[in-house]
């Protein structure tokens, strides 16, 4: 065990558990549970957003990819990075200017209000929890081989400390773990990758030069490789990542956490900027990896390939450029990285229970602000034993589909309701719930029915549904029906519900509250 | 032309641009990997450097520099004529 890594990692939930007691002493409303009372800046809010994007699933998967196929790691880089201008240029700006706690506020502004809740709390729970057991399982195999834990013993410790966090701490104990946590990490792939490109002087030329030396697909790892054959997985992937990150509810949940529109706008633009920054350092650190550790004895298992597997590649190669200090500090960060995403998924859960079920469809009328919060801290204990008990369940499983999944739903159902009920007058609640939910059933079945299901886990010799990637047919499928339906929706409440679109459209762009205004 | 309908003209005519640039310049890289994966393996005069890289750190770069400019061109136009609105 790397004594610098658990010292580091102590002081880190030391410091983390006196940023969620002091947080929890401000929690008085909800409003600073759920938003932190809307009082972080677009420069917080930026790095935060940033830390939920850089989990320790794309800090270490994109640089084993990197290191595994050199180019092919880029694609998605580049796909995880072009959902964030969507983001900004659609979404970002509405949202904040209609919605209060979760995007199901939005949603439902002008519709029925249990069916769309509903709706979208299937819809965000669907993802969150896929995201989760994602991060749950990655976070227990790397701390197995980070920290020589036993994989249930890490499971247990993230568990309590991510349930700890958010009950207490919740929305401004999250978001300074996060913040916390996104300098910590560009801080060490800064490093890690100021120290590799040193040894070649600062020259790519070089650098690369030796890359495609060391690789055994010498200098395919310039070019796009195995990770996109046909047009349609093209397309389809493409649609994915680029819509996806404007459904993803932990994301979404963010922009309810500045003052104004204005402060939701700066937060993207420096959340863009550290992401885009953090996937070259991941470039350079996977191309360091395959100089440095590829074919490095000390870092390799008696078959040939790396200690714990690709994913190792940039915790190995920080050993490699700075020793032991430098590999317990990226292993402590890798830690702490977990902790936070992992909270940020489970407040979007949480509230998402509390807020769109308890408070709008339970009990609308009995709710009150204690009562919320309180279902809320239930809500995010429940979560964090479900989140323990499935990381369990799938340690042996393979996981490989669940973020894509999860991009996939975000993309085809979460996304479509939004941005219909944005922009478009004629959505009715028929439309929106009818639609939705078979979109959120096709893209669930088209990927059970795809090979990362159908052969990788079932075992079935050919694949019912031929693409790996479903968004290009389940996210037409449920633009197809939602507006279909909604068309067709001749009933009165539907024609209301079309008639209060400019009110909504008026306040969407200029943040000035018109139910407010009427009561007055 | 109200206050209100300008900001409407002014909006699309600041996002749809972007809009166009950012899913167009997205979807020739991800068609070029499907179609022409040896175009983007055809190195850079000398080095060692390939023409997907390139392409692949300018559209990172782009992506940031739309985000910025879409930031800029809103604290100008938008925001006077919101507060212009709300008053």
């Amino acid at each position: 065990m790397n004594l610098v890594a658990v010292s580091l990692f102590i002081v880190f939930v030391l410091i983390t558990l006196f940023i969620t007691y002091w947080a929890a002493k401000q929690i008085k409303s909800r409003d600073t549970f759920y938003t932190a009372g809307g009082n972080i800046t677009g420069l917080q809010n930026g790095l935060a957003i940033s830390g939920d994007f850089m989990s320790a699933a794309s800090f270490l998967g994109i640089s084993g990819l990197v290191f595994a196929t050199g180019f092919d790691g880029l694609i998605y880089s580049i796909g995880f990075l072009v959902g964030w201008p969507i983001v900004l240029l659609l979404i970002a700006e509405p949202l904040r200017n209609l919605g209060k706690y979760t995007f199901a506020d939005v949603a439902s502004f002008r519709l029925r209000q249990k069916p769309i809740r509903i709706l979208s709390a299937l819809g965000s729970l669907t993802t969150v929890i896929l995201y989760l057991i994602a991060q749950m399982v990655g976070a227990g195999k790397l701390i197995e081989i980070l920290f020589n834990l036993p994989y249930q013993f890490a499971i247990y410790i993230v568990g309590a400390l991510m349930i700890f966090y958010v009950t207490f701490g919740g929305m401004i104990a999250t978001t300074w773990v996060q913040i916390i946590k996104a300098i910590l990490l560009l801080f060490g792939a800064t490093l890690i990758s100021f120290l590799v490109l040193m040894q070649f002087d600062f020259n790519l030329n070089l650098f690369f030069n030796a890359a495609i030396k060391n690789h055994n697909l010498s200098s395919s790892i310039m070019g796009p490789g195995g990770l996109i054959k046909d047009p349609v997985s093209a397309i389809s992937l493409g649609l994915a990542l680029m819509f996806g990150t404007a459904g993803l509810p932990h994301i979404l949940m963010r922009f309810f956490t500045v003052k104004d529109s204005v402060q939701a706008r700066k937060s993207v633009a420096y959340a863009t900027g550290f992401i885009g920054y953090f996937y070259i350092l991941t470039f350079i650190i996977g191309f360091g990896a395959i100089i440095l550790i590829n074919g490095n004895p000390s870092y390799l298992n008696s078959e040939g390939g790396l200690i714990g597997n690709n994913n190792m590649a940039a915790i190995h190669l920080s050993h490699a450029v700075g020793g032991d200090v430098l590999l317990g500090f990226i292993s402590a960060v890798a830690f702490a990285t977990i902790l936070a995403v992992v909270s940020g998924l489970t407040l979007a859960g949480a509230s998402a229970i509390s807020h769109d079920i308890y408070s709008n469809v339970i009990n609308p009328n009995g709710a009150n602000e204690k009562r919320e919060i309180m279902v809320s801290r239930i809500a995010t204990f429940t979560l964090g034993i479900i989140a323990i008990i499935l990381g369990i369940i799938f340690e042996s499983q393979n996981i490989a589909f669940m973020v894509g999944l999860a991009f996939a739903i975000a993309a085809s159902t979460n996304f479509p309701i939004i941005f219909l009920s944005m922009f478009w007058k004629n959505l009715t609640t028929h439309g929106a719930f009818i639609g939705g939910i078979i979109g959120l059933l096709t893209t669930i079945i088209l990927v059970i029915l795809s090979p990362v299901v159908w052969v990788d886990i079932f075992n079935y010799p050919a694949a019912i549904f031929p693409y790996k990637y479903p968004a290009l047919f389940s996210m037409t499928t449920t633009f197809f029906f939602v507006m279909i339906i909604s068309k067709l929706d001749k009933s009165e409440g539907g024609r209301d519900e079309k008639h209060k679109f400019s009110d909504q459209y008026r306040q969407s762009l200029t943040g000035v509250d018109i139910k407010a205004n009427k009561k007055n | 032309m109200n206050d209100f309908a300008l900001l409407i003209s002014l909006k699309k005519k600041i996002v749809l641009p972007l809009l166009i640039i950012i899913i167009g310049s997205y979807f020739s890289f991800i068609l070029c990997i499907a179609y022409y994966p040896e175009l983007l393996t055809i190195q850079i005069s000398d080095s060692t450097i390939s023409f997907g890289i390139v392409f692949g750190f300018y559209l990172i770069i782009l992506i940031f520099f739309i985000t910025v400019l879409y930031v800029h061109l809103s604290n100008k136009y938008i925001e006077p004529l919101i507060k212009k609105i709300k008053s």
